[in-house]
């Protein structure tokens, strides 16, 4: 276990970062947008989100990954593959914000809502300002599970032949011929990086808890 | 602006939840400067005539005038208000809520200054300098930056209060302020309240304490299912009132 | 639509993962979940040094992608002189992976029962074996409802990751079909049909469990 062994360890670690730390930004963005969207009531719009989250839930990562990946050319388009692995995970981890989201959003108690309304907010103000930031508080601790999941779900991308934290333990050990050590250097690598999630959702579990909303 | 008009001018109010009427042709006017009660036995709809007031609940039918302005529905007398002009109406008015509904992410000083600062665009050192001293009048200036959820139940009405006043409301409109506080804080929030109106502010009050509706109104009206059956001021109400449903209600309740 | 007929014709080759998928996921859930029911009970009692170490190693597990864990039984065990075929270093891995997470399911709703029942099953001369299985287990599990839901549905996804290790099953035998006749669109949308089936059923059957917990006055509200 050399400086090479390490560098490549690392390497795969960064781009299993970057792939998933995209992909965790526009999650939750994109998941709250859609939470949004469904509370807007518009008839079709909402069944329709309805059956993604469903189908997209149940979905194996590997699976939609490799999808994307071989239907891409299909239809003619000649995608990077980073950017389908960045569009699968963000595929996959939004429908599982957007639950998170919407039930954020159906438990929000109605009394604050009434007594924003009955001081003439309108309804943007009353997003902004009170539904929304204490959303976000009861929100977190899920959101950052999620978090934790995707990365656990991240080796998928190496279905598509990027060279990911897991790829890379493969490909050392394929070298060498002593497959534990990098895997075991690998392995310690996920412990670390989802344990830092870990800790962070302990960090957000306690601070949500401790504004008792 | 015409002195004489009231400052809440209610019409032919009907409203149902589900196929109950629960309103049935409510009339009912609040002059300027006026504490007036609203007593009813539970379920005589006196909350949802209060709740129509600021379009909380949608009244199937009727009108609701808030000094002089229809709220609700646009000046062509069909067309339903969009959010932003109910909110701009609502502005005008103020409610305290039973269960206090302050905003648990706020200190007391920012549950205060919000509407101010952000629906009426008053600039954010005049807000805190008038919302400290609101604070004070209510008695709640020592816990200015304290959260909610360090707060009593009492505390959190004055606090309420505070935040109703903020608004300068043309009328505030309670709805059974007092109902979940434990008795021993009942009477902090309603000597704040007497204090209001021997100031001479427009206070709707809908409640149960018989005696404390008597000593600081100066009009009390009988809703009794879904109509206002009585009208009078409180000692004539109290001591000899003209229907006999009142005196059913007053039996019972002495 | 020629596509489509080229799917059904080789309808068979991926029914043929899919029942393999199913096998594999029935089989490791079952498992699993009996292995945490087993795991759960060690964890009972004082908590001395084996059992905390226990804990950790659960909570490693649990913290642990499910690849990379294979990769080790897969790949790594050889070095130390222990060979599985793939098949067998899936199904060991996706027992002993969601075990973990299906005791912590039950540990979290063991915490929560009320002390008073195994004080009363202790008084009416149960050993700790019987009361556990036939007083506390039986309300961990219905407790916990819309958590198991979740975790099997998992544990169905995670079967994908084993077509990397060469495991033959759904996602590979799309994948089989797709690249040697071109049709990536209807050969996966198959797969992902299935997939979302299958899942539809798992919240069905717990959803009917939910309701057989409720009428025993012990849901998970």
């Amino acid at each position: 276990m050399d400086s090479s062994f390490w560098s490549e360890i690392l390497g795969g670690a960064w781009i299993t970062l970057w792939v998933s730390g995209i992909s965790i930004a526009l999650g939750i963005v994109l998941g709250l947008g859609m939470a949004m969207l469904r509370g807007a009531r518009i008839p079709l719009l909402g069944q329709i989100l309805s059956l993604y989250v469903s189908v997209v839930r149940a979905t194996p990562l590997v699976t939609l990954v490799l999808f994307l990946f071989v239907a891409a050319p299909s239809l003619g388009w000649d995608i990077d593959r980073r950017i389908i692995a960045v569009a699968a995970m963000t595929i996959n981890t939004t429908a599982f914000n957007a639950e998170i989201w919407r039930s954020a959003f159906s438990t929000f108690p109605r009394d604050q809502i009434e007594a924003a309304k009955a001081a003439g907010m309108t309804q943007d103000l009353m997003l902004r300002r009170i539904i929304l930031p204490q959303l976000v508080i009861t929100s977190l601790p899920g959101l950052v599970n999620e978090m934790s999941l995707l990365v656990k779900s991240s080796p998928a991308i190496a279905m598509v032949g990027l060279v990911d934290l897991t790829r890379v333990s493969y490909r050392i050990g394929a070298v060498t011929y002593e497959p534990l050590p990098p895997i075991l250097a690998a392995g310690a690598m996920y412990l670390l990086i989802i344990g830092v999630l870990v800790w962070l959702q302990r960090m957000v579990d306690r601070y949500a808890s401790r504004l008792a909303m | 602006m015409n002195d004489n008009m009231p400052v809440i001018d209610v019409r032919g109010l009907r409203k149902s939840f589900a196929n109950v009427e629960v309103l049935k042709g409510i009339d009912f006017q609040v002059q300027r400067g006026k504490t007036v009660s609203v007593l009813g036995s539970s379920g005589s709809g006196k909350s949802t005539m209060l709740r129509c007031i600021n379009w909380l609940e949608q009244p199937d039918s009727g009108s609701i005038h808030i000094t002089g302005e229809r709220i609700g529905i646009r000046a062509d007398g069909k067309t339903p208000m969009s959010g932003r002009e109910l909110a701009h109406m609502r502005a005008r008015t103020a409610m305290v809520f039973q269960s206090f509904n302050l905003w648990p992410h706020l200190t007391v000083l920012e549950n205060v200054i919000e509407a101010p600062v952000h629906v009426q665009r008053v600039a954010r050192d005049e807000a805190i300098e008038r919302a400290r001293s609101l604070l004070h009048k209510v008695g709640m200036s020592h816990k200015i930056d304290a959260y909610p959820w360090t707060l009593s139940g009492g505390q959190k009405q004055r606090v309420a209060i505070a935040r109703a006043l903020a608004m300068s409301p043309e009328v505030i409109l309670f709805d059974e302020p007092t109902s979940a506080l434990d008795p021993e804080l009942v009477g902090e929030v309603q000597s704040v309240m007497r204090t209001l109106a021997e100031d001479g502010f427009t206070m709707v009050i809908v409640t149960h304490e018989m005696d404390f509706a008597r000593a600081i109104s100066h009009e009390v009206v009988f809703i009794d299912q879904g109509l206002v059956v009585e009208r009078a001021e409180p000692e004539k109400f109290f001591t000899a009132p003209d229907t006999d449903r009142v005196r059913q209600f007053l039996g019972r309740y002495r | 639509m020629q596509s489509w007929l080229t799917v059904w014709s080789h309808a068979d080759h991926i029914l043929l993962g899919f029942a393999n998928t199913l096998l594999l996921f029935l089989l490791a859930s079952f498992l699993a979940f009996v292995t945490a029911c087993c795991l759960v009970y060690l964890l009972e009692g004082y908590q001395n040094l084996p059992r905390r170490g226990l804990r950790a190693l659960l909570d490693l597990l649990r913290m642990s992608p499910f690849l990379i864990y294979v990769y080790l039984l897969y790949y790594g065990l050889p070095e130390a002189g222990i060979r599985f075929d793939a098949w067998t270093a899936g199904i060991v891995a996706l027992v002993s992976y969601h075990a973990c997470y299906f005791a912590e399911i039950l540990r979290a709703a063991r915490a929560m029962l009320p002390q008073g029942q195994a004080e009363s099953a202790q008084a009416h001369g149960y050993t700790p074996f019987g009361m556990y299985r036939r007083i506390l287990l039986p309300q961990m599990i219905l407790r916990s409802g819309p958590l198991f839901g979740n975790q099997l549905i998992c544990c169905l996804k995670d079967t994908a990751f084993l077509s990397i290790v060469t495991v033959f099953e759904l996602t590979a035998a799309a994948n089989d079909v797709q690249s040697i006749y071109f049709i990536p669109m209807p050969a996966f949308i198959t797969a992902i049909a299935l997939y979302w089936i299958v899942s539809l059923g798992i919240e069905t059957c717990l959803r009917l469990l939910g309701r057989l917990a409720k009428t025993r006055g012990l849901s998970y509200e």
